[in-house]
């Protein structure tokens, strides 16, 4: 039949783990050099000032306390928060619950590591642990609430956690605003040095390298959760009711259980990268500004195929886009939302990626 | 001040209720429709690109550019409905991931368009172009009845608009051939398929409908809250009218009270703080309202509701 051929006309890819990133990839730089192209500037160099302004490139000129390796440790204090989200994100879909709440999620564990321990004086060997904690805690009990909501009274997932992104974000700025407020920079006050999830070193030649503890953490995760979800049974669960709830239950899995079990580990995730976000990258909270770095990591999830490990590498893309764009706004004078639309065309383009790869997985 | 509140509270809940209608078009056909928020920013964003390029052609103020802004607000609200029916469709792309892969790509294209624009247009970037306030009017003689004709007093130009587009959306989804078939989609797409008629087609006529609908209420929004386009257009009012859709069961005119109880609770709770004299930071406590109302009213219609029962499938004719 005539509309039969029409269905299978879809490229059909074999053994394209690989491929379709990367042709997501390739196709999102041939948007942004035509985007270049079309606002009339140099697209090379404006592509290369990306990499300048994430200390993968040398830029020409440097300020004394600067250099190519301290723009490359604070690129990678902006990476860890963005890998941590997109891990939460993954856990999520591959339980087959979407959680875009991460946003919420790491405003909330930010908030409140800010306040209970980022103000006190305690010291760093007591108080890095407990902001870890208190980041981790928050997250997993505002997503657990809405993988119960979920369950309990079939309240789509997405639908609430969007809610709950909007509560938290006015309720956090109604405190900010009325007990924490640092009148000069209008945002809550700054956290102590004790509290910061960095370890700083002063060399010799007047470099201030900033290491965040964060990307650690991150890269550990990413490790720990493939572990998780591929060779243990409660990760091997997690993947039955995402693949197919019914089957699932007929199978015997404790379906609520497994579906606020979800939830409770991609906000978690979520909470520690609240954490290394307002606590490792920014020391200060903006009140009623939720993160676009939560929508960005949902992004990163797709264009690593889920995958928790190829996660390192698409968050080290997508950040390379979002860390660079004020230098490279500031050196060519494109406005620096440019990095987020880069971020939306790579999303429209692995995720059509992701739809091909399952399709044709369902051919073969 | 009843008047006061029955004004802001249908100045509310008549846009809500056009995108909540656009979001029955799309759901009732079998696609999840997630990306109502997308869709109204890019609409209000080609609305408000219009007006920028109109008004220094068109004479005769914001009267008369209004109806073609209208119209291309529409219009872009069709495109990026249709960029969501095309992923849900021909890719057979997860609903939801693709209605939120469109907000986002809404949002950022937006933002970014918009910088674009404002530098070639006035030399500097900015990240709002001027709406300005939109035109109002009142019946005459009904709306000097106390109370009731406070219905009728101060009304938003598109207030009629929504109107007649809720009263031919009623007929055609629940009066015609076409309607039928199209809930028919949602619920059974197999025997719509059997009877001969296109699942897909009619799915993307239902996106095409909802897109219209939507682009109109973000438009709506774009004018009357901020009197600008800007960023802020992103506030989640998608999301609320979809949650209106949940609450009021799929069905447009229960929809239509849901969507009152959400402006009626807003501007009451507005009148409030003003009565009561309260600071602005407390305003912002309660601008929480809308989207706590909304937890709770979900907790207490999702679970008895009836989703149509092909909801987020992606229907393939020659599936086994």
């Amino acid at each position: 039949m005539k509309q039969e051929m029409k269905a299978k006309r879809l490229p059909r890819l074999r053994s394209s783990r690989l491929l379709i990133p990367l042709v997501s990839v390739v196709s999102t730089f041939a948007v942004l050099i035509l985007v270049f192209v079309v606002i009339g500037r140099n697209p090379l160099m404006a592509i290369y000032s990306f990499f300048q302004g994430s200390g993968l490139g040398l830029k020409p000129s440097y300020s004394k306390s600067s250099s190519m390796l301290t723009d490359f440790l604070s690129y990678l204090g902006i990476l860890s928060p963005m890998l941590l989200g997109s891990l939460g994100v993954v856990v999520g879909l591959r339980g087959g619950l979407f959680n875009i709440g991460v946003s919420g999620q790491m405003l909330t564990a930010g908030f409140l590591a800010t306040i209970l321990v980022g103000y006190s004086k305690l010291p760093p060997p007591v108080s890095i642990p407990l902001v870890l904690l208190i980041g981790l805690a928050a997250g997993a009990i505002l997503g657990a609430v809405i993988g119960w909501l979920k369950y309990r009274f079939n309240v789509h997932e997405v639908v609430s956690s969007i809610m709950f992104n909007y509560i938290v974000s006015f309720l956090t700025g109604y405190f900010i605003k009325t007990k924490y407020v640092d009148p000069i920079i209008r945002s809550s006050k700054q956290v102590a040095a004790n509290a910061k999830l960095q370890v700083i070193f002063q060399t010799s030649s007047g470099l201030k390298l900033v290491v965040p503890i964060g990307i650690f953490i991150a890269i550990g995760m990413a490790f720990l959760i493939r572990f998780y979800l591929e060779r243990m049974a409660g990760g091997f669960e997690i993947r039955m009711v995402g693949f197919n709830r019914e089957g699932a239950a007929y199978a015997g899995v404790p379906i609520r259980n497994v579906m606020i079990r979800t939830m409770l580990i991609s906000g978690a995730l979520a909470g520690l990268a609240g954490v290394t976000y307002y606590l490792g990258y920014y020391s200060t909270i903006v009140p009623k500004d939720l993160p676009s770095l939560g929508y960005d990591a949902i992004a990163v999830a797709l264009l690593g195929n889920l995958g928790p490990v190829s996660c390192i590498l698409s968050s080290a893309l997508i950040t390379i886009f979002q860390k660079g764009a004020v230098y490279m706004s500031a050196s060519t004078g494109v406005v620096r939302e440019i990095a987020s639309l880069v971020t939306g065309i790579l999303l429209l383009f692995s995720s059509l990626g992701v739809s091909m790869r399952d399709r044709s997985r369902h051919y073969d | 001040m009843v008047d006061k509140i029955i004004i802001d509270g249908l100045a509310f809940s008549l846009p809500l209720f056009a995108m909540a209608i656009g979001g029955i078009f799309s759901e009732k056909s079998g696609i999840t429709m997630l990306a109502l928020e997308g869709i109204q920013g890019f609409g209000a964003f080609c609305g408000a690109v219009a007006f920028a390029y109109l008004q220094p052609v068109i004479s005769g103020g914001t009267q008369v550019i209004i109806y073609p802004v209208l119209f291309a607000a529409m219009l872009g609200g069709m495109i990026f409905a249709l960029l969501h029916a095309y992923m849900s469709i021909r890719f057979r792309l997860n609903q939801v991931i693709s209605g939120v892969v469109v907000n986002i790509l809404a949002m950022s294209l937006t933002i970014f368009l918009t910088g674009l624009i404002n530098e070639s247009l006035t030399g500097e970037s900015s990240n709002k172009i001027w709406l300005g306030a939109a035109p109002r009017f009142s019946v005459p003689g009904i709306s000097k009845i106390p109370v009731i004709g406070a219905i009728f007093r101060d009304l938003y130009i598109f207030a009629p608009f929504i109107v007649f587009f809720a009263v031919i959306s009623v007929i055609l989804l629940y009066r015609t051939r076409f309607g039928l078939r199209l809930r028919a989609c949602g619920e059974n797409p197999e025997s719509v398929e059997a009877a001969g008629c296109s699942v897909k087609r009619i799915r993307y006529f239902a996106l095409a409908i909802c897109g219209l609908l939507t682009g109109l209420g973000g438009m709506n929004f774009a004018f009357t809250f901020s009197a600008n386009f800007s960023p802020t257009i992103y506030m989640g009012y998608g999301y609320l009218a979809i949650a209106a859709l949940i609450c009021g069961n799929w069905d447009i005119r229960r929809t239509f009270l849901t969507c009152l109880i959400f402006g009626f609770a807003r501007s009451g709770g507005y009148q409030l703080i003003l009565k009561l004299g309260m600071s602005s930071d407390v305003s912002d406590l309660l601008l929480m309202i809308p989207y706590v109302l909304t937890l709770l009213l979900l907790l207490f219609f999702s679970r008895h509701n009836h989703p149509p029962s092909a909801l987020g499938s992606d229907y393939e004719y020659d599936r086994r």
